[in-house]
């Protein structure tokens, strides 16, 4: 029985770790295009090289709020809506996928409420756009804090049009013939102005530098089809580019294929290493590895807490197997994408949760390991779900893995203080989840059970000491880059003191624990205000400027964190509840 | 009698309520501190809360006294000190020693930065050649002597005493200035017809509205400080001009054939050496507005240690000179004007010192209750 149960435990992991595998697989082609194929493309945006599908990927989720629609009956991905984007700009203006949820802006594009629909395609708002524009100007010189939901529904609405608009610009101007017939007008006397147009709206530049250039020898079609003007040569990638426009627009898939092929082909003459950098991306958008650790560690959550109270024996390490295969996905995911930036892992908010979800799934591996009483499983699985979660509602503009601005242009630091203040936030989050799992248990376990009790305690409290160690390095590492790069130490700037107090906190919990004021339960409660604390230093800070005056986007956030505050309050009567409320006493 | 006192303020010095109060009481402050940072920017909020022994009269408590970051702190440094003192001279102990000791650096560190730090800044052109830097907010009013065409002799009166009215004898010339009225922030607009008449009676006050302003303290904002004056010399009077930040042309009076400016601005230091800003850089990524490095070449030249150089000052790569240190921080005049901020702080050491210690005692520490509770675990296990 052991034995099996041992099997069938690790069998579930791999099993978990198949299905994430499934994910990163190549798709078929679509209508006989290989569309997955266009979108590994290398191409120049945002200051670094990255396939064409990470464009498309981010377009489309800042637009539509998804990676893909339903068009007919049909589920659209990313590749195939850029291909329509590109080549066929009139079909794309069909496709109904600007979300408006603002009720004065649907009132503002004539919509009428009654009904749910609040998709609307580029050629529904075609009539509009003059409107959008003059609101959104007016709207755009207010600092985004005071704007008004209006303002920030409309300037959001301009923004999103306007990136569709560059895009369906970009390789063609659309309405236009396209690339090919470019090729053949050069020369005549409306050209030069086309090209002009073209290179000014490109949201891209997708034809590679000559080699030797650098990065900033990437062109765009226009500027490319402006050079071909002057007489200085046609650039290599420029006809197989117009193959590709003019396969697709005749539906002609083998032709495509084949352009595709020679484009490729063009791309690692000029650039070597561009191409298979920008199919590892592919490979990692593709994969989606937070996406799926977060489906994993929500089932091993789930098998953890059926294990209380049927089958122990095996559900129990069945969950420990799911976590860590979760957590080897989560690694991986950290890893592909620390290899892709050329950066430490944490580099903006979006990617702070994501480390902070790693290192408690980590903590709580290793207190698992210690203790073998399922608590680990459970809250390192809780742990890493909610903060993927967290993640993923934080890049809703998409995780495009952003350059660094200039004072933060520094990997040492990146590394060092980033890094360490951001496990300390893991640990104080692990030793909260820890001390809610205590607090329930109390009042949900039919028997009293002191060892596992003082067994939990041991925990939170090691772990305390662990975060007070990464919180305290880290923020006086951080105090070191200031004074580094701004010239003081310390500025009580409202990050840092964000920082300071949970240092503060932590603090406080020690002294008290070692004075002899609290025990068991007082340090739990304490772990779990932690919580509030670290969730208003990570969070809370980034709200202040908005502080009174928080209209829009910003509310949603707003909101959560509230809600979450008020939960660990909840969480911390329950843990002060007297013992007559245990289920054990009655 | 005595003793037993010593001996209660001792034991109550290094006590663990003392010392969970405090923490509890910093940790208040640092939250008002932070939330008073929407209204009165970073500097105001820090010198309201931190930099005061008692806070008073703010909004955020409802006005209610509450102790300041300074007493917190100087009563957190004794408890430290107490404590430090207090622990056991034992190797177990040795990592809550470095712990404490760390600490009590830390809080010296900050002391001294309080207290000591001066903030000033150097703007300067590609090309241009500095000998000054000057203050964010702190105003002079500047009597310079510019009969000679190659060299300004500069004369100033912080706004300090302008505020307190009254004459001012300027050392080193025949000059003494009657400062008529003062106005820390003020707005001036064009006379209309029919107002009031200004009480200025040379240079263009004269035809000069204004109107005092309460003071701000924003980091964005700047206050037009302003001030009647009547410069008089050799018993005669050359009328009452006005001087402010806010008017921009050069004040000129002529005594015994010496022409001075006077001129209201922000308070300079003088320094015994020159910047040079040869080059200035402002790269982005390609294909991008973001930006992706600062950088000034600057040529120093000091005279007094016969040394002329080049320097690179790039984010994250200051320049330490003379105590001084100077940052890459901002930049205008389309890429042609570099902005670097210079901090004189005696103690910047100190944080480095203090963060060394701490991670090393926290270490220690740990590592010793670690090694005790692997060791009490297995018999646990028999329970």
């Amino acid at each position: 029985m052991n034995f099996l149960s041992k099997y069938l435990s690790w069998a579930a992991g791999v099993l978990a770790l198949l299905i994430a595998l499934i994910f990163a697989m190549p798709d078929g082609k679509i209508r006989g295009f290989d569309a997955s194929g266009f979108g590994g493309l290398p191409i120049l945006e945002g200051g670094r090289v990255k396939p064409l599908d990470s464009v498309a990927r981010n377009s489309l989720l800042v637009i539509h709020s998804r990676q893909g629609f339903r068009h007919e009956g049909r589920m659209v991905g990313p590749d195939e809506w850029m291909l329509d984007v590109l080549f066929r700009p009139n079909v794309a203006d069909q496709h109904a996928i600007f979300v408006i949820d603002d009720l004065e802006l649907l009132g503002l594009i004539g919509a009428k409420q009654t009904n749910s629909r609040n998709y609307f395609s580029f050629a529904d708002l075609s009539s509009h756009l003059e409107e959008i524009q003059k609101q959104a100007s007016a709207a755009q010189p207010t600092p985004p804090q005071k704007r008004t939901r209006f303002q920030n529904a409309i300037v959001n609405l301009f923004d999103r049009v306007y990136l569709y608009y560059k895009l369906r610009n970009t390789l063609q101007l659309a309405g236009s013939p396209g690339i090919g017939w470019e090729l053949q007008s050069l020369g005549t006397p409306e050209a030069a102005h086309r090209h002009q147009d073209l290179s000014q709206l490109a949201h891209f530049r997708i034809l590679p530098p000559n080699v030797g250039a650098g990065p900033e020898g990437w062109l765009n079609i226009g500027e490319a089809l402006a050079f071909a003007n002057a007489g200085s040569g046609v650039h290599p990638g420029l006809v197989p580019l117009a193959k590709l426009n003019a396969a697709y627009l005749a539906g002609d898939a083998p032709s495509f294929n084949a352009a595709l092929a020679e484009m490729n082909s063009v791309v690692n003459t000029l650039k070597p290493g561009a191409l298979g950098h920008a199919l590892n991306e592919l490979v990692f958008n593709r994969a989606q590895p937070f996406f799926v650790g977060l489906s994993i560690y929500f089932v091993a959550f789930l098998v953890l807490c059926i294990s209380w109270i049927y089958k122990p024996e095996i559900l129990r390490p069945t969950a420990y197997a799911l976590l860590f295969s979760g957590a080897i996905v989560h690694t991986l995911g950290l890893a592909a994408r620390i290899i892709l930036m050329g950066r430490p892992p944490v580099t903006n908010l979006y990617s702070s949760a994501v480390f902070v979800g790693w290192g408690a799934v980590i903590l709580g591996l290793i207190v698992e390991r210690m203790y073998r009483r399922g608590f680990g499983t459970a809250v390192a699985a809780a742990a890493g779900f909610v903060s993927l979660i967290v993640a993923q509602n934080l890049g809703t503009d998409g995780d495009t893995m952003g350059m660094m601005v200039a004072v933060l242009d520094s990997n040492f630091w990146l590394a060092t203080h980033v890094v360490t203040i951001t496990i300390g936030y893991s640990g104080t989050f692990l030793a909260g989840a820890i001390a809610i799992a205590y607090a329930l248990k109390k009042h949900l376990s039919a028997k009293t059970d002191p060892v596992t009790d003082k067994a939990l305690a041991d925990m939170a409290y090691g772990i305390i000491c662990f975060a007070l160690f990464f919180s305290f390095v880290g923020t006086v590492l951080g105090g070191i880059w200031a004074d580094q790069s701004w010239g003081r130490f310390w500025g009580w700037d409202p990050k840092e003191n964000g920082a300071l107090l949970i240092v503060l906190w932590i603090a406080i919990i020690l002294h008290a624990r070692w004075a002899g004021y609290i025990g068991e339960r007082g340090i739990m409660m304490m772990a779990i205000f932690g919580n509030v604390i670290t969730a208003l230093s990570w969070f809370g800070v980034n709200m202040l400027g908005v502080g009174l005056h928080s209209y829009g986007f910003m509310d949603k956030a707003f909101w959560a964190l509230t809600g979450f505050c008020a939960i660990q309050l909840i969480f911390m009567a329950i843990c002060y509840a007297p013992r007559r409320f245990w289920v054990s006493q009655s | 009698m005595i003793k037993t006192y010593a001996s209660r303020a001792w034991t109550f010095l290094k006590s663990f309520q003392l010392t969970i109060v405090l923490l509890a009481l910093l940790m208040c402050l640092v939250l008002f501190c932070t939330l008073a940072q929407v209204e009165m920017g970073t500097q105001g909020a820090v010198n309201a809360y931190m930099r005061s022994f008692i806070v008073w009269n703010q909004p955020l408590l409802l006005r209610l006294p509450f102790p300041g970051g300074a007493l917190v702190g100087l009563l957190l440094t004794l408890n430290l000190i107490a404590k430090t003192m207090d622990i056991q001279r034992t190797w177990a102990k040795a990592g809550m020693w470095l712990v404490h000791a760390g600490m009590v650096v830390l809080f010296a560190g900050e002391f001294v930065a309080g207290m000591m730090q001066v903030d000033t800044n150097l703007s300067i052109e590609v090309g241009q050649t500095v000998n000054f830097v000057q203050s964010y907010k702190q105003m002079e009013l500047a009597i310079i002597d510019v009969t000679d065409p190659n060299w300004d002799e500069v004369y100033s009166v912080p706004d300090t005493l302008l505020s307190k009215g009254g004459a001012v004898a300027i050392p080193g010339t025949p000059i003494t200035l009657n400062v008529k009225k003062f106005y820390a922030n003020a707005e001036l607009s064009n006379q209309a017809p029919g107002a009031l008449p200004s009480l200025a009676t040379a240079g263009v006050g004269a035809g000069v509205s204004i109107v005092e302003r309460p003071v701000v303290s924003a980091d964005n904002e700047m206050n037009q400080t302003s001030a009647f004056v009547e410069p008089v010399a050799g018993g005669r009077s050359y009328g009452t001009w006005l001087a402010s930040v806010a008017i921009g042309v050069p004040q000129n009076f002529t005594h015994e054939g010496r022409t001075y400016t006077l001129a209201m601005r922000l308070h300079r230091q003088y320094l015994p050496y020159t910047f040079t800003l040869k080059q200035f850089r402002h790269d982005v990524y390609p294909g991008t507005n973001i930006p992706k490095n600062f950088s000034s070449l600057v040529q120093v030249v000091n005279p007094s240690r016969n040394e002329s150089r080049e320097v690179l000052i790039y984010m994250n790569q200051p320049l330490r000179y003379e105590g001084k240190t100077f940052y890459q921080a901002s930049f205008g005049k389309n890429d042609t004007l570099s902005v670097l901020s210079v901090v004189e702080n005696p103690g910047w050491l100190l944080p480095y010192i203090s963060c060394v210690l701490v991670s090393l005692g926290l270490l220690v520490h740990f590592t010793i209750v670690l090694r005790r509770s692997m060791k009490r675990r297995p018999d646990q296990k028999e329970v």
